[in-house]
């Protein structure tokens, strides 16, 4: 096969380079890609992988560097251009529409047509025949609503194949899969490379590449920094991807013994989605919670901080009970969360960072119904100067500030409110690296001061940099924790892809 | 570095600045050296204060609907509020015998009662705000309604005061504006509530995760609306002497306007109490000016329309040059925008200013008498008629006649009759939107000794010159007869009555029925409302035939009703059901010539319209007139329609 390489190559990119206000996201990329092979894209959260696949499905114009397809440079300016050429994108996030049919969302915007009517006994027949090439039982006729996210995936990849695709771009497809579905999902890829199909596979997961790639292209703050075979050892991928050691880049100080325990937390759970929660986080501790995407963790921080209810279970602050789905009890028990969605729940982004610092503290500065306006301006001030939010003055608009500044500004707020546990829901998500080592000492200086803190991160390498102890989440429960010590990425790996307690499929069900 | 950029620009040319950061204000400061220019009525103490009283219950209105719309919220029950409010108020004292200040605040706990409901519907039922409110609206306009029976309630002396002068020259209503003003100022700028409101609006999840009580405080906000409501609803009422219940019928959509042109967003999160006060300060000063300036009814709404899309664009840019965050040197496209702005400015100048002077006839009639004729509406055949009937007599005469439009508007109506009053013409014709709520501003027409005809309707405690009327009971008495004697005196007939409340409907369907009396044999099976409207006449017909499929009569009390009611027919209409209409308008007369329609009440509307003007030269010129000059009705069928011309 790699000798007839020059004709069989589908996909060729050069020097791609894209700016955004303030970032450079691309900086030389280099990348190419072969009929019948599966080429992994490698890299950290926001190495660039994302704004990569998205030039090449016409979300984004590169600024420089060519793109060639089938040999010949073409410019991709839209979804119709890249549909045009056979590439096909499927992101995390599934383009379906659920209330129509499996069959309408395949052939959505071509339905097949007799007499300007839509032909449906022919759609339903043509959907079947992909489907059955994807290998997956499920009728055209079903509506997308009815069907578990394994099965929109399929869907989705039928689509692909309906618009003839011979490039499939598959962004962490086995992100939100359980390891059955998973060698499903693999079988699939390979009876697709069989077919001829070129394969960019973006994971994760280490040990995905050994089982399914050909080759890896390890990309790195925004540059190709190697492209290599697929057969690579581990520890060579692990270096090429971080290219820097862990130690400099979380400092975190660990307390030499651990004060009594802040929350505790005790079969918390809300059918159907979390079950048995069960942990509690020390003063003076962090404590990080991994897992795959869809695992339940950021479902149970909010029901802890009471944004969400829960069914059964308990929270405890330093042993009072706390009442379910209250956010002021527990605000006033003294928990904070810095949510996961910073511009859509952490920030009033068309108001001043005086005033979202302000926020939390909005309540106990009021006096008969008035606002302290002088003493909020100085808090706000004080915590500002304190956090080093780089900005204009406090009267700008947050949504002007960068990612890590208005990280700054959702966390001061807590901090103005003397917040002793503080939940972080991926705390350092879009955050350049500069500002995640701000954000990481700032949580130093706050179980130093003996706070307790609960992370949730996706950033591997984060959790085991930052956390005392991880718990790691899968399906809804917790499968099992790990001490500093202890937690390595394989080990955490193996318990997010675990079924915990045994009782796998039903896992609904048993209680 | 960029803290530096900020403190520069704050420093220098204060005056440039603020209108750069307010384009309302720039827009409002146009407008007035425009008006003023064009018009020297216009910038006179008497006039401004007039634009004071007229933008008042707007203001207020609009400075409770801030408190929504900051919030992310939108109140379209205001001006329902704000009539049930006022309804509740005069009812309870005349009826109920309540002492006055108890009423005052039950009127005050309606409005707070409805926007309690409001937010209540918004925060735990999850309606949309626009659903939860829009049913407010109906709900509201409904109950002052039933509560009113459809007819104005007289508003207790003690409070009507509201609507009267300080010292002979200070409105109170400008004064409760100012203080309405101050509070919102206060409320958004000072307090929890206020600042919690800003919060919602601007991203209400974050705010909640940020231990706000969002529910409650939304609860707070709608109910603020409401107080507000009711505090114009008062001070409307107060300013008519009378509690209408059709009073403020679309507020809420100017109230709205202004506090967009003031400049918040309906996005939610931002908003002020200046903008709001300029916003409305704005729509008062066109109105005014357009009035002043004889504006064609029908333009005025044009400009009007044109002026709100013009004020919103120009803060549009204007927000677009501030948003972005001006870095170090980039000074030079701040200039660009900065001139944009300018320009923009410069387009609503010459628009107005175009527009205006384009389309008032002539300001420049020295010697000539200058006559004001103020109609309750020009959305029906009827009053177009009475228009050219005076619009022919004014030309024969050679007097400058100045036609505006109340659109069945009392307080608007009050408005027109007191700019007329301060521009100072000869006389003034009026043609009430209701008997009651014209008086207060006759009376201060009297005080300027300007003579006053009224002219279809008469004018309740003031002094007019001359009424110039058809009867409407005698026509109501004669469309009974005509109609029972057609049927043979027996048979089921239905009743399409006018809008609830004005008094050509109670007047029509008094006479009508007291003309029925003398025919037992007919029994009316119903009575409904369709407003004087062809296109409800046509609803309310269609409705009612499924219940009563077996009439033989229709009495409309006006002709668009009597042609909906036709329509509804069909073949039946003339044939096997005979359908009375009121006013001889062209298209009823066509009717009757067509057999569709067996009669028509005609009054003569171009006679109305001439008969008034001849009165209000003559008063002008210290002659003596009658006191009523009955205008005949008449009923007119095949037989005698070919030789009648209203």
């Amino acid at each position: 096969m790699s000798d007839r390489v020059e004709s069989d190559e589908l996909l060729r990119i050069e020097g791609i380079r894209k700016t955004f206000p303030g970032v450079v996201a691309l900086d030389g990329v280099d990348f190419d890609l072969r009929r019948g092979e599966v080429h992994v894209l490698l890299g950290e959260n926001g190495a660039g992988k994302s704004t990569l696949i998205k030039t090449l499905s016409g979300a984004h114009t590169p600024d420089a560097g060519r793109i060639l397809v089938g040999g010949e440079e073409v410019r991709i300016n839209g979804a119709q251009d890249s549909e045009r050429l056979g590439i096909a994108t499927i992101y995390q996030e599934f383009n379906l529409v659920p209330d129509l049919t499996v069959a309408e969302n395949i052939f959505l915007g071509r339905q097949p047509r007799r007499l300007g009517m839509i032909d449906r006994k022919r759609m339903d027949a043509d959907a079947a025949v992909l489907l059955e090439r994807v290998g997956v039982d499920v009728s055209p006729r079903t509506r997308v609503r009815e069907l578990g996210i394994a099965r929109l995936q399929m869907v989705e990849i039928a689509k692909a194949l309906s618009l003839d695709a011979r490039v499939l771009i598959m962004d962490e497809p086995t992100a939100v899969l359980t390891s059955e579905e998973v060698e499903k999902l693999f079988a699939i890829v390979r009876r697709l490379r069989a077919d001829g199909v070129g394969i960019v596979f973006i994971t994760h997961h280490l040990e995905e590449i050994a089982a399914l790639g050909d080759r890896v292209t390890v990309i790195r703050d925004g540059a190709s920094v190697g492209q290599v075979p697929a057969s690579t050892p581990e520890e060579e991928l692990v270096r090429l991807m971080v290219g820097r050691s862990i130690e400099q880049q979380y400092p975190r100080e660990r307390p030499d013994g651990t004060g009594e325990a802040l929350l505790t937390v005790e079969g918390l759970t809300r059918d159907g989605v979390f079950h048995d929660i069960g942990f509690e986080v020390r003063a003076g501790e962090v404590v990080g919670i991994a897992g795959l995407v869809g695992a339940g963790r950021t479902e149970v921080v909010r029901a802890v901080f009471g944004a969400d209810p829960y069914d059964r279970g308990s929270v405890r602050v330093g042993g009072t009970p706390l009442r379910g789905h209250d956010v002021g009890a527990a605000m006033a028990a003294g928990i904070g969360l810095v949510p996961e969605d910073r511009k859509g729940q952490g920030l009033v982004l068309d108001a001043s960072v005086e005033e979202n610092l302000g926020l939390v503290t909005l309540r106990s500065a009021s006096r008969a119904g008035l606002v302290d306006l002088r003493g909020q301006h100085t808090a706000a001030a004080r915590i500002a100067g304190q956090l080093g939010v780089r900005m204009a003055g406090l009267g700008q608009h947050v949504r002007t500030l960068s990612g890590g500044n208005q990280q700054k500004v959702v966390i001061g707020k807590w901090l103005l409110a003397d917040t002793k546990v503080l939940i972080l829901d991926e705390p350092t998500r879009g955050i350049d690296v500069g500002a995640k080592v701000e954000i990481y000492q700032l949580i130093n200086e706050l179980t130093a001061a003996g706070a307790a803190v609960l992370m949730i991160s996706s950033d591997l390498p984060e959790v085991l940099g930052m956390s005392d102890r991880v718990l790691v989440m899968a399906q809804g429960r917790i499968a099992g924790e790990l001490a500093a010590a202890e937690a390595t990425q394989d080990a955490v790996m193996a318990l997010a892809v675990s079924t915990p307690q045994n009782d796998g499929t039903e896992a609904d069900g048993g209680h | 570095m960029a803290t530096d950029t900020l403190k520069k620009t704050s420093g220098g040319g204060g005056l440039r600045r603020l209108l750069l950061d307010n384009g309302a204000l720039t827009a409002l400061i146009v407008l007035v050296i425009a008006m003023s220019a064009l018009s020297g009525d216009f910038l006179t103490a008497d006039n401004l204060l007039n634009v004071g009283v007229q933008a008042a219950v707007t203001a207020i209105l609009a400075f409770g609907v801030t408190f929504v719309i900051v919030a992310a919220g939108i109140d379209l029950s205001v001006g329902s509020v704000a009539a049930l409010s006022a309804t509740v108020l005069a009812w309870t004292a005349a009826e109920g015998g309540v002492p006055v200040p108890v009423a005052v605040l039950l009127a005050v706990a309606t409005g707070i009662a409805c926007g309690l409901v409001n937010g209540f519907l918004v925060s735990y039922g999850k309606l949309p705000p626009f659903i939860a409110t829009l049913a407010m609206l109906s709900v509201g306009r409904g109950l002052s309604l039933v509560i009113s029976q459809g007819s104005p309630i007289p508003f207790p002396d003690s409070v009507s005061h509201l609507g009267d002068t300080l010292g002979g020259w200070l409105p109170v209503p400008v004064l409760v504006m100012v203080v309405m003003g101050l509070i919102t100022a206060f409320v958004l700028g000072r307090t929890y509530i206020g600042r919690s409101m800003y919060a919602i609006g601007g991203n209400e999840e974050a705010a909640r995760l940020s231990g706000l009580r969002v529910k409650r405080q939304k609860l707070a906000i709608y109910a603020f609306s409401g107080l507000f409501a009711a505090a114009a609803g008062i001070v409307l009422a107060s300013r008519l002497s009378s509690a209408q219940p059709q009073a403020a019928q679309g507020y809420e959509l100017d109230a709205i306007a202004a506090v967009v042109i003031g400049g918040a967003s309906l996005a939610g999160g931002t908003g002020k109490a200046s903008g709001t006060l300029i916003g409305a300060l704005i729509l008062a000063v066109l109105r005014n000016g357009l009035n002043l300036l004889s504006v064609s009814a029908f333009w005025q709404q044009v400009v009007i329309g044109v002026v709100i899309a013009l004020a919103v664009l120009l803060d549009t840019v204007r927000r677009k040059a501030g948003a972005a965050p001006a870095p170090a040197g980039a000074s030079g496209g701040g200039k660009g925008k900065q001139a944009v702005t300018y320009l923009i400015a410069a387009v609503v100048a010459v628009a107005v200013a175009g527009a205006t002077s384009l389309l008032h006839g002539g300001s420049d009639s020295g010697a000539k008498q200058k006559v004001g004729l103020s109609l309750s509406t020009l959305n029906n055949p009827f009053f177009v008629q009475i228009r050219a009937g005076a619009e022919a007599e004014a030309e024969k005469l050679g007097v400058d006649l100045t036609v505006t439009d109340a659109q069945n508007d009392a307080s608007q109506q009050a408005n027109q009759v007191q700019n007329f009053t301060s521009e100072g013409l000869s006389s003034v014709i009026v043609n009430p939107v209701d008997s009651d709520a014209a008086g207060p501003s006759v009376r201060s027409a009297n005080k300027a000794d300007i003579p006053v005809v009224a002219v279809d309707r008469g004018v309740n405690k003031a002094d007019t010159a001359a009424l110039v009327a058809s009867d409407n009971v005698e026509g109501g008495e004669l469309g009974a007869k005509a109609l029972a004697e057609k049927l043979g005196g027996k048979g089921t007939i239905v009743v399409l009555q006018g809008q609830a409340g004005t008094s050509a409907s109670r007047e029509r369907g008094a006479g009508f029925a007291a003309g029925l009396k003398k025919y037992p044999g007919i029994k009316v099976v119903a009575k409904q409302p369709a407003d004087f409207d062809r296109t409800k006449g046509l609803d309310v017909m269609t409705n009612l035939l499924q219940a009563h499929p077996g009439i033989k009569g229709v009495f409309a009390e006006n002709d668009e009703m009597a042609l909906g009611a036709i329509k509804a027919l069909g073949a039946k209409a003339g044939k096997s059901v005979q359908v009375v209409g009121f006013d001889g308008t062209p298209d009823g007369l066509k009717a009757v010539q067509d057999g569709t329609l067996y009669a028509s009440v005609a009054q003569q509307p171009r006679q109305l319209g001439r008969i008034a003007v001849d009165n209000a030269v003559r008063a002008a010129e210290g002659k003596k007139t009658e006191e009523t000059v009955k205008v005949p009705v008449k009923v007119v069928t095949e037989r005698n329609v070919a030789g009648f011309d209203g």
